[in-house]
């Protein structure tokens, strides 16, 4: 699947022979693109615009259209306000608790499972099938595990003796609970990711440390994880992007399972209780932008980074 | 030189013989089925509690094995109706939504890797930088725009925002970028039309990338929790994460049947996983490999 | 199509009360939907209103008039309709009428009132030598007495004397409300535009609360509510700070209780309380509107069902029929429905409320020592600053 790219592009060529000559490429390759073009414009590029004109408004959601012009207010409320950089903090704490382990673990597993001369499939399933689920389904799923008393979980502490935890309303606690559903949901794609990585470290390498005397642990520490690399760079940056992003499975926690809401509410929550809970949409526009600034800091600077490991390597 | 692609279950591995690398790959199979049947577990119990009685499902201590399997749980939540329109809902969406995307993004990707015309690099840069947009930051100015066209509540105001898939774009350029320039060049000099082109030789051709792009879009069109949530306030036309994360059992707290509603939540795509499995990982191994 | 937000025991009587009405109205399709409770319904409900798709008719607390009614999101209820259906303003008590109301328009339906009372276990509280020579609880008055029967308590059990659920969105706030209001204190000035906190009463109140957890450590700071419930429901408490709508919950348990109104601890029999009511979205058709009229009328006529739940029913006739005066415990607290006091209106108020969850959890932070009364006042100030002063969206 990767050929390498053509150099040249023959464009005489084709319109030499074509009855249409250049300009009719012009239009089929406008007309071919425009299907997409029109429904990317409309709905991805339109409301990132109207998103950023409705932060200088005080828009609401129930007034029909927008009130009075703000200009910047907006954005120097949510400089002050602390909801704000609560939920900043929630997320990034988030963020901080679920990446390691998601890619540490995900490396771990791996790296076993490739070892393995079968039941691979298994093992591909166990990790990788909670994946595909949608997030109600995980989220119904571990609020029944959490549950006290009967819940899978606290039965089997108090049955090892140690107490009971609230996993899901004590304030202290909740953020964990909200790390531990996302590594059994997500680790999946970091783990097949680590696989295809492993499978392309040539074998060949392993062979000849072998016969310098290297075990497991020297050829992993000397020879996998430095050809990781790449691979680790990118679980790394998507993962934290991802993080970054996290909402849905707190607030379905939330509310079809009382995690506590005010320990555990991420920047993306409180921009939709105050667009869709307080009607304050202007608002919530903002916050979004300002969201949005700090998710393309942290690409761009993958982006550089992974530009230039690739020029080092 | 021996890529490691070629034989997989090798590549990493000592050479077989050496009594310390069995003793290392039994302690590694005996961690990966711990931590597999951990990972498992979960599943495993919700299944479990949905085929029990309902009044077993709170009884300390907890139990695997109930007096009696049954499919009551199951039933009840058939029966009560709404899943099944919300399995219909998801299901006609996602189709609609897999179907478009595929031919909109091939589309594109065409004309961007094969058609030359004025401003084609920038377009292709500006299509390529929607892959920066979280869709989290749309949400608020989607549902004004969506509610202006009066889209709300309805099945384009899901369909729409989906269908035009950077990446997808981005898949199938990479894709017929490796197509030989003489398959095209001869069926020009036949005097073929490009829409022929695109529909009788790439698009064929394109299979492996039509699938990855397929399957994924599918399954995450269908898991897609955030803008149906936001977008569908009618509870006949929730698609089934939206529908299962909202509505409440009304008549008292039926742990089984709020299991079997996610059991049935999640079936569709383990079955779909389950038949796709290595199109699903190869993708993701593919597209990461040229991250 | 209906939207209401009652799960458990409540979820279960509506369910009784909807097949009643399908029976008698096979014709009219009733759908019922149960969403969960608090602050993710109302916003279902106003994003739904505003995106196309409402419901015909949906449960409303009333506390949350002012998020709904002023931004145009109810449709205003035609009074001769709703006396045609026998649901008009003759068949409820003025007050509660009026909660309904807004700029002269009716927008509600009143179903009930339910309020914050006392439960306590009668086989502990004898124990602890509570009881009156009728087996009734002595009426506690003041601080110090009812500290005293709950320390009382705690001796019995062992765990703990009060049993209330501060690890909640609502819980701290609706404790609260009722102690300060029993003080005649009141949060919020008549417009809204004004904190009128008389900070001397307030922590006051804070004192007394943290004075639970804290000192006489007859509660638990960490209780959220399925815990409270459990709480007392396998008496580990003597007593219990919430809601009348659990009674079914413990009658079904066959535990010894019975309820009687929150106690007068700083001068007043006040109680925070809200209504359940029902609503009509905007943007439902005529037609539709009057399917939803026969389908309250219905339910009113049922109240009395409802009523078995707890709920003081809003509706007279079944308010003051002799059925209603003979359940027990209802009718120990029926009279309380004079002194309760609402959550002040304003359109970040209410049931569920952004105000109510930064109430509570300001004040399960002073219940659990984290911050001192003082601070817990200052901090509950501010955030009703922030909240009035941030631009109204409508």
């Amino acid at each position: 699947m990767e050929a390498p790219e053509r150099v040249a592009r023959p464009a005489t060529r084709t319109s030499t022979t074509k009855p249409t000559g250049r300009r009719g490429s012009n239009l089929t390759g406008l007309i071919f693109l425009l299907p997409f073009l029109i429904v990317y414009t409309l709905f991805l590029l339109w409301p990132v615009i109207l998103g950023l004109r409705m932060s200088f408004f005080n828009w609401s959601l129930v007034g029909g259209g927008a009130s009075e012009f703000l200009g910047l207010q907006n954005y120097r409320e949510l400089f002050g306000d602390p909801v704000f950089w609560v939920s900043l903090w929630h997320t990034g704490l988030f963020t901080l608790l679920s990446t390691p382990p998601l890619v540490l673990l995900a490396l771990v597993l791996a790296m076993l499972v490739n070892r393995l001369r079968f039941a691979q499939w298994f093992f591909r399933f166990s990790f990788f099938a909670p994946f595909v689920l949608p997030v109600s389904v995980v989220a119904l799923i571990w609020i029944w595990l959490f549950q006290p008393g009967f819940g899978l979980i606290n039965s089997y502490l108090t049955s090892l003796g140690l107490g009971e935890v609230a996993w899901l309303p004590d304030k202290n606690v909740a953020m964990i609970t909200a790390v531990l559903v996302t590594v059994w949901w997500t680790i999946g794609f970091n783990f097949v990711l680590y696989l295809a990585g492993l499978q392309e470290i040539p074998r060949d390498l392993y062979d000849a440390s072998a016969v310098d005397g290297a075990g497991s642990l020297a050829q992993a520490r000397w020879i996998t994880i430095p050809m990781l690399s790449r691979t680790t760079v990118l679980v790394v940056v998507l993962q934290i992007l991802a993080s970054l992003k996290v909402f849905d499975q707190i607030y379905v926690m939330y509310t079809q399972g009382g995690l506590n809401y005010p320990a555990t509410r991420p920047i993306i929550g409180y921009v939709f209780d105050q667009g869709f809970t307080s009607y304050r949409v202007g608002y919530a526009s903002a916050m979004s932008y300002v969201f949005f600034v700090i998710i393309l800091a942290v690409s761009v600077i993958w982006f550089v980074v992974a530009r230039r490991r690739g020029e080092s390597a | 030189m021996e890529s490691g692609a070629t034989t997989p279950s090798r590549a990493g591995k000592a050479p077989a013989g050496a009594g310390r690398s069995r003793v290392e790959s039994g302690l590694a199979f005996g961690v990966l089925l711990v931590l597999a049947v951990l990972w498992l577990v979960p599943l495993a119990w919700a299944v479990d509690t949905a085929l029990k009685p309902e009044s077993e499902t709170i009884v300390v201590p907890v139990s695997w094995i109930p007096s009696h399997f049954t499919l009551d749980a199951f039933k009840q939540v058939l029966d009560a109706g709404n899943i099944l329109r919300w399995y219909f809902n998801s299901a006609l969406t996602s189709v609609i939504i897999t179907a478009l995307v595929v031919l909109l993004a091939s589309l594109a990707a065409y004309s961007f890797s094969r058609v030359p015309f004025r401003g084609r690099g920038v377009l292709f840069w500006v299509v390529l930088a929607g892959i920066m947009i979280p869709p989290q930051i749309l949400i608020v100015p989607l549902f004004t725009e969506m509610n202006s066209l009066g889209f709300i509540n309805t099945y384009q105001g899901i369909i729409l925002p989906q269908i035009a898939s950077p990446i997808a774009v981005f898949i199938f350029k990479q894709f017929f970028d490796g197509i030989p320039h003489e398959l095209e060049d001869a069926a020009l000099v036949d005097g073929a039309s490009r829409f022929r082109i695109y529909w009788q030789i790439y698009l064929p051709l394109s299979r492996p990338a039509m699938a990855a792009v397929a399957i994924f879009t599918f399954v995450i069109s269908w898991n897609y929790w955030l803008w149906p949530f936001i977008a569908l306030t009618g509870t006949n036309m929730m698609t089934i994460p939206v529908g299962l994360a909202t509505v409440q059992s009304a008549y008292g707290i039926h742990n089984a049947q709020i299991m079997a509603s996610a059991v049935l939540g999640g079936l569709p795509l383990l079955i779909v996983f389950l038949f796709f499995q290595r199109q699903i990982v190869e993708g993701i191994a593919g597209t990461g490999l040229k991250g | 199509m209906f939207w209401n937000l009652f799960g458990g025991g409540d979820g279960i009587r509506l369910g009784t009360m909807e097949n009643k009405f399908r029976r008698e109205n096979p014709d009219l399709g009733l759908e019922s939907v149960t969403l969960s409770w608090g602050s993710p319904y109302y916003t279902k409900l106003a994003m739904a209103t505003v995106g196309g798709g409402p419901p015909d008719v949906a449960i409303m607390h009333l506390s949350r008039k002012g998020a709904f009614a002023p931004a145009g999101l109810l449709e205003p209820l035609d009074t001769d309709l709703l006396s045609k259906y026998g649901i008009g303003a003759d068949k409820f008590l003025p007050a509660v009428w009026k909660s309904a109301e807004y700029k002269g328009n009716v927008y509600a339906v009143p179903l009930d009132t339910h309020p914050f009372v006392m439960y306590y276990n009668t086989d502990i509280c004898k124990k602890a030598g509570l009881l009156g020579p009728d087996g009734q609880l002595k009426p506690l008055e003041g601080p110090d007495e009812v500290i005293h029967a709950f320390e009382a308590a705690k001796k019995v059990t062992g765990a703990f004397g009060l049993s209330f659920y501060p690890n909640d969105p609502a819980g701290g706030w609706r404790l609260f409300y009722t102690l300060y209001s029993q003080m005649g204190g009141k949060v919020l000035s008549p417009d809204t535009k004004e904190v009128v906190i008389d900070d001397a009463k307030a922590r006051r109140v804070l004192e007394f609360m943290a004075n639970l957890t804290l000192d006489s450590k007859v509660a638990s700071a960490d209780s959220a509510y399925p815990d409270s419930v459990a709480l007392f429901q396998s008496g580990k408490a003597g007593f219990y700070w919430n809601g009348e709508w659990e009674v079914t919950t413990f009658q079904a348990a066959k535990m010894p209780f019975s309820i009687v109104p929150f106690p007068n601890v700083f001068g007043g029999n006040q109680a925070q309380a809200d209504r359940h009511s029902f609503v009509i979205p905007r943007g439902v058709d005529a037609e539709r509107r009057e399917a939803a009229i026969k389908f309250i009328s219905s339910m009113m006529k049922s109240s009395m069902t409802w009523a078995e739940g707890g709920h003081i029913p809003a509706y007279q006739p079944v308010a003051t029929s002799a059925e209603y005066k003979k359940l027990k415990p209802q009718s120990n607290y029926a009279g309380v429905a004079d002194d309760v006091v609402l959550d002040p209106l304003a359109w970040f108020s209410g049931s569920g409320s952004q105000m109510e969850i930064q109430a509570s959890a300001t004040f399960q932070a002073v219940m659990a020592g984290q911050l001192t009364p003082a601070q817990g006042l200052d901090k509950f100030k501010a955030d009703l600053r922030t909240l009035i002063e941030a631009p109204k969206p409508f």
